[in-house]
């Protein structure tokens, strides 16, 4: 009987203790039910969306940067790759353990290795440090051999962009730097390593064509990061070739020409097209240099040097024109019609105005001058008439017309506007009211007025040709519509005399440029000398008595061959004394580089994507 | 009260056949191929190296299914101690003459052939309970000193096993135990303080742990906190569950499996695997797959009348529960990270082994279910 009870016992008890547990077991797969639920139901979109971001990797391609070149093909600004390696110390178990064995490969001093170190202990272990960043193919191919027995070491090639031509180019062409802070909010390509973007001259200038469009590459990658296969790419497309309009020949001549002086700008002009032939600024810095990266030191010296090396004076520097805008007084009276051209002013070496006195350069006076004989011998007070009879008002405008006052839209960043002053300018910007005296020696490009070399050169071309010549310094592009320069509105027989007394300047006995005259037969330049003034002591004291920041600048502006313009050239030696001695001579020289080469009259060089362009569209046609 | 003999007559074998609970076998080898279609798909739609292997081992464990079913009961009962004693003392062997691998000594090597003594343990300590109970007459259940003997021969294994290190098979070894204590009828009240008492023990256990341990109990807390280290399995294992939504990805078409972003993905994190492939209908499906198996495991121990044959079967069905929660529990961060296979799904030998093994006891207990034992019959050891 105990057996049978306690059978029953256990019976009941089993069966009761077996449901509960069953029915545990129950719940708990309920739980395992609604937590499936949860993921795969409930939150499934945001799991799809990790997945995605886990599986896809999408990476920018850089596109390659635009080459550039001078008008003839010469190269300017290429790239060339450069190979690195350099050590992830995440990735590297044992940081100084991988650098001794990298140290077979290649050579590491124990300055870069300390430094490696230092910099891993101090900056997160994912950012890779570079130890070597001009490694030869057989040394990069040797340590990617090598790469399984190298933990955290890492290779890449960097297309790093090289400059040719120096200290010559530097100003136009400009250099590259790493995006700052706007720059890569842009686009991200901006972001990528190495990537490079324009920072001045025409790298700047024409950043976007230069740039061109990155592309992507969209890669499914397994949890270590290793591509499976590509999704998608999109290629980059490189950037546009540029063909400059210099003459790297005539640019050499120009920056040779300045070399000798501290500081000075000059640039040569196409008349007819505006298409700048040379654009020299002094002194100059070698682009290479900030490529390959400077010391703080170095950019810093560079950066304060007195005669600052990094400014572009052509478009940068402005000075006062002095005599080289007596064409646009001239012009302004003529086209107003406050003189004509049988108009006389009687020169005594003087002219009052109200109770002050204007010296003209030649004391004792140039007795009756008209308008071809003021020109030519650079009479002040024949000017001082005309200024004052027009009115500030109209010779701003009159000098707008030639081209001064403005920047141009021509692709050269952190061009100065110089000044056209007006009395809304000067209320504007000094809060004074405009005197009449203030008009008198504006007449003579002293004072406010202010102009910077290309300035001169646009103005000296328009005078030259009468038409609205725009500068310019890429070639045109092959989509790109070029329009002939507009007629100026002014009156042919003003600019014949305008021109007759620039003639006359340099080639007329008693000029004031004698000796800017052309040393090529049957080639005559017709040309303004001008001396701005700096400092009031400089007045008729001699140049070489002065101290060097006191003296004046000289200034010439000139076209050659005068009956039938081809170039214009203007040049500024800051402090160099009269216009006729320091200027002229280089801008003689310049013209006569320019009369023998006459780069102009050749076929130029034309972009290989132009050419690329045109000939896939002959091949579309032919299908057609 | 029972009308028939105390003792079921000896089966012949065409009758033990017939008994069969074919139901149950059917329902296994439904689970074994969910394991082989799923492998074939982990390796990227080859039966090599993992699904021909998996139905190989299958069908040999479908062999021992049928033999352990098909032997008299009462050689299970005659085996149960010894079985357990030898478990036991390769179980000790292992700290001593055992073969590392992974940072735990788990394995013995005998010659070629290389043998995991937790396994074998693992069907010992069912037996071995079951048997202990079934001498142990009712109304002594919940005697202390009673109680003492079955306690000491759940804990040995368990401190022996999480020796090793082996957190899994130490929580299945006291979920079993504790489950087979339960079902055989110990007081409420013991249970009670079981509990209060391992919780008390938590921080002491805690000190004992090994750092790996340490570091998957706290990413299981905080999955996100370290998504590239300790957490990432969680992480990923979530990731590529939650993207296969209600209908997944498509057969072979789980980009996060199939990508590598899983780790252990024909092994422990096989479910993980088929519910990115197959979403939230196939993951339901196949759990509702094993609640059939472990409901017919309850039936089959109901209509048992020896207290062996039902606690063997229930035992043995615990077992099958822990593996399968701690399992899908882990894989969807509701546990830590333990090494617990899919039952019958995961590719491995070993449980494979171990499961047919304990399958083929409950296919025993119901062939035996009359079967009854005489109080001669069963002496203490």
């Amino acid at each position: 009987m105990s057996g049978s009870s306690d059978l029953k016992i256990r019976n009941g008890r089993f069966t009761r203790r077996v449901l509960m547990l069953g029915a545990g077991q129950l719940g708990l797969f309920g739980l395992l039910g609604w937590r499936l639920r949860q993921l795969q139901v409930v939150e499934a979109p945001k799991y799809r969306l990790l997945a995605d971001e886990n599986r896809i990797n999408i990476q920018l391609l850089a596109p390659s940067r635009g080459l550039i070149f001078d008008r003839f093909g010469e190269p300017v600004a290429s790239n060339i790759d450069r190979m690195r390696v350099f050590v992830v110390p995440e990735l590297s178990k044992d940081l100084s353990d991988s650098l001794k064995r990298l140290g077979r490969i290649i050579d590491i001093s124990q300055n870069v290795r300390t430094r490696i170190l230092r910099l891993a202990r101090k900056q997160s272990p994912y950012i890779p440090i570079v130890v070597d960043d001009t490694l030869s193919w057989q040394k990069f191919a040797q340590i990617n051999v090598m790469s399984p027995g190298l933990p955290g070491v890492r290779t890449d090639i960097l297309s790093v962009r090289q400059y040719h031509g120096g200290h010559d180019m530097a100003h136009i062409v400009g250099y590259v730097g790493a995006a700052d802070k706007v720059e890569v909010n842009e686009h991200p390509v901006t972001r990528l390593p190495g990537f490079r973007v324009g920072k001045t001259g025409v790298e700047k200038g024409f950043e976007p064509k230069l740039r061109g469009k990155a592309g992507v590459i969209k890669l499914e990658v397994d949890a270590r990061g290793h591509a499976i296969r590509k999704l998608e790419t999109h290629a980059s497309q490189p950037g546009r070739e540029l063909v400059l309009t210099i003459d790297r020949d005539i640019q050499n001549k120009a920056m040779e020409r300045l070399k000798d002086e501290r500081r000075a700008a000059a640039v040569a002009l196409d008349v007819r097209t505006g298409e700048i032939l040379a654009m020299a600024s002094t002194p100059s810095f070698d682009p290479n240099d900030i490529i390959y990266g400077l010391k703080d030191g170095e950019w810093n010296s560079m950066a304060n040097a007195e005669d600052d090396p990094f400014t572009n004076r052509t478009i940068r520097g402005q000075y006062p024109p002095g005599s080289t805008f007596k064409m646009v007084t001239a012009l302004a009276g003529l086209e107003a019609g406050v003189i004509t051209l049988k108009s006389k002013f009687s020169c005594h070496g003087g002219y009052s105005y109200s109770k002050a006195y204007f010296g003209c350069w030649k004391r004792g006076g140039h007795g009756a001058v008209r308008v071809r004989k003021a020109i030519k011998q650079s009479c002040d007070v024949f000017f001082y008439n005309v200024a004052q009879r027009i009115g500030i008002t109209k010779l701003s405008a009159m000098g707008h017309k030639l081209g001064l006052g403005q920047t141009y839209d021509c692709g050269l960043p952190l061009q100065k506007p110089g000044v056209m002053p007006t009395p809304g300018w000067k209320r504007v910007t000094l809060g004074k009211p405009w005197y009449g005296g203030e008009t008198i020696i504006a007449g003579i490009g002293q004072g406010f007025v202010l102009t910077t070399p290309l300035q001169l050169a646009v103005m000296t071309a328009r005078i030259a040709t009468g038409r609205e010549v725009m500068p310019r310094i890429v070639r045109p592009f092959a989509d790109e519509e070029v329009k002939p320069a507009k007629p100026l509105d002014i009156k042919q027989e003003h600019l014949d005399v305008v021109r007759e007394g620039m003639w006359a300047v340099v080639n007329e006995g008693g000029g004031t440029a004698g000796r800017a005259r052309i040393p090529i037969a049957g080639v005559e330049m017709a040309g303004k000398t001008g001396t701005s003034q700096v400092h009031t002591a400089s007045s008729g004291r001699k140049s070489s008595s002065l101290k060097w920041e006191q003296r004046d600048h000289g200034l010439f502006v000139g076209y050659a061959p005068a009956d039938n313009p081809r170039y214009a050239v203007a040049a500024i030696v800051e402090h160099g004394g009269s216009g006729s001695r320091a200027a002229s001579p280089v801008v003689r020289d310049i013209m006569t580089a320019l009369m023998e080469r006459d780069p102009v009259s050749k076929p130029t060089y034309v972009a290989r994507d132009a050419v690329r362009k045109t000939a896939g569209g002959n091949r579309g046609g032919g299908e057609g | 009260m029972f009308a028939g003999p105390l003792e079921a007559p000896r089966l012949s074998f065409g009758e033990k056949l017939l008994s069969f609970n074919w139901v149950f076998v059917l329902l296994i080898s439904c689970l074994a191929c969910v394991g082989a279609a799923a492998l074939y798909s982990v390796a990227g739609g080859s039966f090599d190296p993992w699904a021909e292997t998996h139905v190989i081992r299958y069908c040999l464990g479908l062999g021992l299914l049928f033999a352990v079913a098909l032997t008299d009961i009462k050689v299970w009962v005659r085996l149960a101690y010894p079985v357990y004693v030898v478990a036991l003392v390769l179980l000790v062997a292992v700290p001593i003459l055992g073969v590392e691998s992974g940072g735990a000594k788990r394995w013995l090597q005998f010659g070629s052939v290389s043998f995991q003594p937790a396994e074998l343990m693992k069907v010992a300590l069912v037996l071995a309970l079951a048997r202990y109970y079934e001498w142990l007459p009712a109304k002594y259940v919940s005697n202390p000193l009673a109680l003492l003997t079955p306690v000491a021969m759940i804990a040995v294994p368990v401190a022996l096993v999480v020796l090793q290190p082996d957190l899994g098979t130490a929580v299945l070894f006291a979920a079993v135990g504790g489950g087979l204590l339960f079902l055989a009828g110990a007081s409420w009240i013991y249970f009670v303080f079981g509990i209060v008492g391992v919780l008390a023990a938590v921080p002491f256990v805690w000190n004992l742990l090994h750092d790996y341990q340490k570091a998957r109990v706290l990413t299981f807390i905080d999955p996100g906190k370290d998504p590239l280290g300790a957490g990432y399995h969680i992480l990923q294992s979530k990731i590529a569950l939650g993207s296969g939504g209600v209908t997944g990805k498509g057969y072979m078409q789980g980009t996060q499996s199939q990508l590598n972003f899983l780790p252990e993905k024909h092994t422990d994190f096989i479910f993980t695997m088929f519910a990115e492939e197959m979403g939230f209908v196939g993951s339901m499906s196949l759990l509702i797959i094993y609640l059939l198996v472990l409901l017919s495991v309850v039936y089959m121990a109901l209509r048992c009348r020896s207290q062996f044959a039902r606690l063997v079967a229930a035992g043995v069905g615990i077992t099958l529960f822990v593996y399968v929660f701690i399992n899908v529990a882990m894989v969807m961060g509701l546990v830590p990270v333990v090494g617990v296979p899919l039952p019958l799904v995961s590719y491995g030998g070993t449980s494979m082994i171990t499961l047919m093994f304990g399958f083929g006891l409950v296919l025993n207990a119901h062939v035996h279910r009359r079967t009854q034992f005489r109080r001669h019959e069963i002496g203490i050891i």
